[in-house]
């Protein structure tokens, strides 16, 4: 039941995961959540997004901030803005803060994320869409002690390019131009990788964390990448093997899976994919010969982590812990930088590096 | 009618290859040779190691057709010649790779014709076997890559990553480069199985392998711009199709090429011992 008024939302950046994400999200909780403003640092677009859900528009993170009729704060801009961004919106005295994955790109910049949150009071909720969806949030009650038994954890992405999903949920204004990448430069392949961690494997990874007690100890057995865009990543910890598959290509077909798989039981979860309003996760416990499913939910986990900032917001629901989300940056940023010094040392170990050969790897 | 050709299994073959089950399904060729005689037409021998010694000890004996149930991999060269010479039929039953879905016996769609349409624009291969807690990894891992190589002919630049109580990891390399990541699983809350996909530009082909302990089919599909096909359930176990070979090849007096495919296999193991 909505509490009273519906709360105020202003968004920094108006790309398409605003628009094809967050919006079609935000527009099935009206009743909760009113769109104020947007900022983008194109005022067209800025103006062109706002003027879809009658909100205010800027071209200026002070402008929205100053706007004292947004209650909370999605912070949607490019990685490298998020951590001052973060720090800039609890200062401001909003009452929540969601900052799309990953919420900064180093140690320190999640220590000094912690330390104003704490000091500010301002929850943060980080965009992992996937820890909120309803499909997992169910698993989570029925799994047992599969977090501490599990000895093999697998996540699977297979997704269509984001065009596709992203014309199933809105129309799209702006969209940026898609590049012809040089996979003959090893720094190019570097890049990719180190974007496929923080930009497609971080969705799972707080999923992955959850499975794994001695996180902090990993290895890389192998990473390489996969054209266009993917990735195949084994690692390994004392207790656990973790496999990462990652294609984006031209298919229609997605798929996107989360495996945890003990002697005597097994998770698998299916998630729906991005950006369309398709319900949330199914998931599947395995034990022999008996499965049990649970789901599908009615609504997808961006909605979920819309409500969870509602009640964050309001103050009736308690904050996640800082340390939480610090572990699973840092977990993220772990693998990221293995992984690239993984595909360097492949591509200095290889005569003539990547361009000498005729596939498909890095 | 009785049954054309006599056949004996050892109890290790029997019990991994449900010999008698499968020869009661192909009763007009196949039945139990009479107690106390003293050589069989087909021999049926389990796989493990030292199986090419015995299966040649059959050959020497007189047998016409040999049929050896999940074999390791192991030097065939030797039987290989002594089969040539006398002109036995040796059939190999693979746990997974033998399933009908994987090489179609009469000329319909199966996975190795979809696989080689796919394997030119191939982007990622991606695999995982189960096996049941106590399984030994070496073996599964032996069953893993005969399975891999029936659909794709070739694996390149293998490397095993990682092996231990719970499973493996090994990668490699497809002919245009793309990337090979493949493990196996022990675990006791899943079907025993092999999962195998592969990723191209536009869509794929996976493959979903059974146990052969019955007749559930394989499921392979074709994705790609168009849809997605789902080709023809094969409700036929691996050994069944194994044994159905051995009949083709004894009535027609032909000799199977499994001894030579497995050279490649054993090889190709014979590598990750380097890695």
């Amino acid at each position: 039941m909505p509490a009273g008024k519906p709360l105020g939302v202003g968004i920094l950046g108006a790309g398409p995961v605003t628009q094809a994400i967050h919006l079609p999200a935000l527009a099935r909780l009206r009743d909760i959540l009113e769109v104020r403003h947007i900022m983008d640092v194109d005022e067209s677009v800025a103006a062109s997004v706002a003027a879809r859900v009658g909100a205010t528009s800027s071209s200026s993170m002070d402008a929205l901030l100053g706007d004292h009729t947004v209650d909370i704060v999605a912070i949607c801009s490019p990685h490298q803005f998020h951590a001052d961004q973060v720090i800039a919106a609890c200062r401001a005295g909003k009452k929540a803060v969601l900052c799309e994955k990953p919420f900064a790109m180093n140690a320190g910049q999640a220590a000094r994320i912690s330390e104003v949150s704490a000091e500010t009071g301002v929850p943060i909720v980080v965009g992992a869409m996937h820890t909120f969806d309803p499909g997992w949030l169910a698993a989570e009650g029925h799994w047992d002690d599969l977090p501490e038994t599990a000895h093999t954890i697998r996540s699977s992405i297979v997704l269509p390019p984001n065009a596709r999903f992203e014309d199933f949920a809105t129309e799209i204004v702006a969209r940026p131009a898609a590049g012809a990448p040089d996979y003959s430069d090893i720094d190019v392949i570097k890049s990719m990788m180190q974007g496929g961690i923080m930009g497609l494997a971080i969705h799972d990874l707080p999923l992955v964390r959850r499975f794994t007690p001695d996180f902090n100890d990993i290895q890389v057995l192998q990473a390489r990448h996969v054209r266009p865009f993917g990735y195949a990543i084994s690692l390994r910890t004392p207790t656990r093997t973790i496999e990462l598959r990652a294609a984006m290509n031209s298919t229609w077909q997605p798929e996107w899976s989360f495996e945890a798989i003990a002697h005597h039981s097994a998770l698998r979860i299916d998630f729906t994919p991005s950006y369309v309003q398709a319900g949330s996760a199914t998931a599947t416990f395995s034990r022999g010969t008996e499965t049990t499913t649970l789901g599908p939910y009615s609504h997808n986990g961006y909605e979920g982590e819309w409500r969870e900032l509602a009640e964050l917001a309001r103050g009736t629901k308690q904050p996640p812990s800082a340390q939480t989300l610090i572990d699973d940056l840092t977990f993220a940023l772990a693998i990221a930088d293995a992984t690239v010094d993984s595909v360097a040392a492949d591509h200095a170990r290889r005569p003539g590096g990547i361009a000498a050969t005729a596939g498909a790897s890095a | 009618m009785s049954a054309t050709y006599s056949v004996t299994a050892t109890p290790g073959a029997e019990e991994a290859g449900a010999v008698a089950l499968a020869v009661a399904s192909l009763p007009a060729t196949f039945g139990p040779a009479a107690g106390g005689s003293a050589t069989p037409d087909v021999a049926a021998i389990a796989g493990g190691p030292g199986w090419t010694a015995e299966a040649l000890h059959a050959i020497e004996a007189g047998s016409r057709g040999v049929m050896v149930v999940n074999p390791v991999p192991e030097d065939t060269a030797q039987l290989s010649a002594a089969a040539e010479a006398a002109g036995t039929a040796v059939v190999l039953d693979l746990r997974w790779a033998s399933n009908p879905a994987l090489v179609s016996q009469d000329g319909g769609p199966d996975a190795r014709e979809a696989f080689r349409s796919a394997l030119g624009t191939a982007a990622m291969l991606d695999s995982v076997a189960t096996g049941a807690p106590g399984t030994d990894p070496q073996r599964l891992l032996g069953e893993h890559l005969a399975a891999l190589l029936e659909v794709t002919g070739t694996l390149d630049a293998v490397s095993l990553l990682q092996s231990g109580a719970t499973g493996y990891t090994f990668s490699g390399r497809l002919a245009n480069g793309a990337p090979v990541s493949a493990h196996g699983v022990l675990t006791a809350a899943r079907p025993a199985g092999v999962d195998i996909r592969l990723y191209t530009a536009d869509g794929g082909v996976s493959v979903r392998l059974p146990e052969p302990a019955a007749a559930w089919p394989a499921e392979v599909r074709v994705t790609g711009p168009h849809g997605g096909l789902l080709l023809p359930t094969l409700y036929e176990s691996a050994h069944r199709t194994a044994w159905r070979r051995l009949k083709e090849h004894l009535t027609a007096g032909t000799r199977p090429d499994d001894l030579t495919r497995f050279a490649r296999l054993t090889a190709l193991y014979a590598t990750f011992a380097d890695t």
